[in-house]
């Protein structure tokens, strides 16, 4: 006989009986604790939040925390909000879908935290911003830029950053569109990775483009495992294309714009999503980045009094800046916390309509800028556009943020 | 399209498939010589890119000056592994055990390649990255060229190896037929040994050729591994020739399927490249009695 068809040793019955009826007896107990300490007026605000700090989003899972941690951090040492001092409890989804729901659906009814707050990644955001929308809470998230998050209904959710994938390039395309015959471009050479956040980036740009009567002669879409980018280089250059657009996201670009100075591809713009912020990228393909524009969310140089505050006290306790992923975490808890002071309330119940109704109807200033949103929950902004002038990355669009002038045409690379 | 597209799509799928065939030869090898399905085969061709990165970025020197250190050392690798990893494995079940095996292995290089370097994508930045020369009105980027020339040279001296010297008769005979090598006195031991380090040796090549021209990252050998081995067994599993020649026809087909079809139809030539030759000639196009066998 196997040893899994033992019966259960007698003593051994006793010692799983007597360690259920502790169980039972501490899950008690912890719940009756709950009972007592919900609400009081001294208490701590509870944020029950889930992230991916395990699998495959742990990355840009981890710098979430640490946005939401120096939020938390900060606002403490401000004397709190409402004059209460903020918990965060955060549990790891471990980049499940399944786990996700399991972990909103504890913090909310188990838990009775006061405020949510949203995990990364589109793929996460959709399934847990369902279970906060049933619970009626307001339910404000750092990343999920994907149109299909603002396709789903959601009435209480809220993207924390300027703008949808999409509206990347509105400011670039604006500009584009506004030059004199002359000297704007005539025809455009797109090439995408297959990934809906890098496609939605180039495609909003390719679309106002072609809209505003560019020829679009090239519209390449590759896998993203694709390594070897010599022929969609050919194909671009073949097109002679004025300007070129990259749905990249690292690799893709790295690759893509040295096939291209290869066979010497001369655009007057060229534009690649992603890849230019890296800091990696300038080493990557050498000194030839002069001119190459990128959008981006953020920055850590944006003069918004918020992040100047953010950025040097980010700095003083983690030692380096924060990151795009720290800081949509962060103008997450901006946005939770605006809300809050202005209606004078956090707990679940009807607070959080308030908290819900009054962020439709008002503007929030962030380390990303000032921010509005749709009934959708899209933000009404675009991306900065930055560009590689005299070897650096610099604001060039929209005017009134500006670092460097805008270069068109590009010097040759 | 025009004809400049064809041509330099020609040209490119020329200067692809030159490195295809260096990398499928050393894969075929280890079939042939020890009936091993070498998964690791590509996990050892992007260590050796990041060995070259690493040198390049220590010493500031050209990374193809690494190859001096990484060929010598991954064929005492090889010779190594197959001594002390794929012997242990039963003669019987050894193709099917050594795609655990070498699986294993591939997972382990990643992750250590992994610890050591970071995720981090690399890229070696030279100054001749960017540079290409004019041929009959395509572009040939430099650093493409060297990779074929490279490739090229190792495949010369393979041949030559196999051709015209004393072990590469043994090791011939050891793939055509292993008893009969040992009864006239071949140590078919030693030479799969040997025949197991040349195939690690040409990772080497091939990835010190690569690492001029791509950004590399730890799993991005899994990219590889499965072009490889559809190109061996289309070619006839064993046939050095045959992997070559299938190389270089499907490396060409992929570049020029990219220009109607798109780069996410064109790699599935290798696929459909299998199936047809798993339908048609299981044996393999080109060469290659020994899938007949099994």
């Amino acid at each position: 006989m196997s040893p899994l068809h033992t019966p259960l040793h007698p003593r051994r019955r006793g010692v799983a009986a007597a360690a259920c009826v502790a169980a039972t007896a501490l899950v008690l107990t912890a719940c009756s604790d709950d009972g007592e300490t919900g609400g009081g007026a001294d208490d701590p605000i509870v944020v029950g939040i889930s992230l991916p700090l395990t699998g495959d989003f742990s990355e840009p899972g981890k710098g979430v925390q640490r946005g939401y941690e120096a939020w938390a951090e900060f606002i403490n040492e401000d004397g709190g909000l409402l004059g209460r001092q903020v918990e965060l409890k955060i549990l790891d989804d471990q980049s499940s879908a399944d786990r996700v729901v399991q972990d909103y659906e504890a913090l909310i009814a188990q838990d009775e935290v006061d405020l949510v707050f949203g995990p990364f990644s589109t793929r996460l955001v959709v399934p847990s911003a369902r279970v906060a929308e049933e619970y009626g809470m307001l339910y404000v998230e750092p990343a999920g830029a994907a149109n299909e998050v603002f396709e789903q209904g959601f009435e209480n959710l809220f993207y924390a950053a300027p703008a949808v994938a999409d509206d990347h390039y509105n400011y670039l395309a604006e500009q584009i569109l506004a030059m004199p015959d002359g000297e704007r471009p005539q025809t455009v050479a797109v090439a995408s990775m297959d990934d809906p956040f890098a496609q939605g980036t180039a495609y909003g740009l390719r679309d106002k483009l072609a809209e505003g009567g560019l020829d679009v002669v090239v519209d390449e879409v590759y896998p993203p495992n694709t390594t070897d980018f010599s022929s969609i280089a050919a194909k671009i250059d073949d097109s002679g294309a004025d300007m070129v657009i990259g749905g990249t996201q690292y690799q893709d670009a790295v690759n893509l714009i040295v096939a291209l100075q290869q066979l010497d591809y001369q655009p007057q713009l060229a534009a690649f999503s992603t890849a230019p912020t890296n800091p990696e990228f300038a080493d990557a393909i050498g000194d030839k980045t002069e001119g190459i524009l990128s959008p981006t969310g953020y920055t850590e140089t944006a003069s918004w009094p918020s992040n100047v505050d953010f950025v040097k006290r980010y700095t003083e306790l983690h030692g380096n800046p924060p990151g795009e992923d720290e800081a949509n975490a962060y103008t997450t808890g901006q946005v939770v916390a605006a809300a809050v002071e202005a209606v004078g309330c956090a707990e679940q119940g009807e607070c959080q309509q308030q908290l819900i109704d009054w962020l439709r109807e008002n503007e929030v200033d962030t380390v990303v800028g000032p921010l509005t949103w749709d009934e959708t929950g899209k933000p009404q902004g675009a991306h900065l556009i930055q560009q590689y002038v005299d070897g650096e990355i610099q604001i060039v669009l929209p005017k009134d943020a500006q670092e460097a002038e805008l270069i068109h045409p590009k010097p040759k690379w | 399209m025009t004809g400049t597209l064809l041509f330099q799509s020609l040209v490119l799928g020329v200067l692809l498939g030159g490195l295809y065939a260096l990398l499928a030869a050393g894969l075929t090898l280890y079939f042939g010589v020890m009936r091993v399905v070498m998964i690791a085969h590509s996990a050892f061709l992007i260590l050796a890119a990041y060995l070259a990165w690493f040198f390049h970025q220590q010493t500031g020197m050209d990374p193809m000056l690494s190859l001096v250190i990484t060929v010598p050392l991954f064929f005492a690798v090889g010779v190594g592994m197959q001594r002390l990893l794929i012997t242990r494995l039963r003669p019987a079940t050894i193709t099917m055990m050594s795609v655990l095996l070498t699986f294993a292995v591939a997972l382990f290089i990643e992750g250590m390649i992994g610890f050591v370097w970071g995720g981090t994508q690399r890229r070696i930045q030279l100054p001749y990255s960017g540079d290409s020369v004019s041929f009959f009105g395509a572009q040939i980027a430099v650093v493409k060229l060297i990779a074929f020339g490279l490739a090229a040279l190792s495949l010369a001296g393979l041949y030559l190896l196999l051709k015209h010297s004393r072990f590469g008769q043994a090791l011939r005979a050891t793939i055509q037929h292993r008893e009969a090598a040992q009864l006239i006195g071949i140590h078919t031991n030693r030479v799969a040994g040997f025949g197991f380090g040349i195939g690690l040796a040409t990772a080497a090549v091939g990835g010190t050729a690569l690492s001029l021209d791509a950004t590399i990252y730890p799993s991005l050998h899994w990219h590889w591994i499965g072009p490889l081995m559809a190109i061996i067994v289309v070619g006839g599993l064993g046939s050095i020739p045959g992997a070559a020649i299938a190389a270089m026809i499907l490396g060409i087909g992929q570049s020029l399927l990219q220009v109607p079809l798109g780069t996410t139809w064109a790699q599935t030539i290798f696929y459909v490249a299998l199936f047809a030759t798993l339908m048609l000639r299981p044996q393999g196009f080109f060469g290659g009695r020994l899938a007949q066998r099994f």
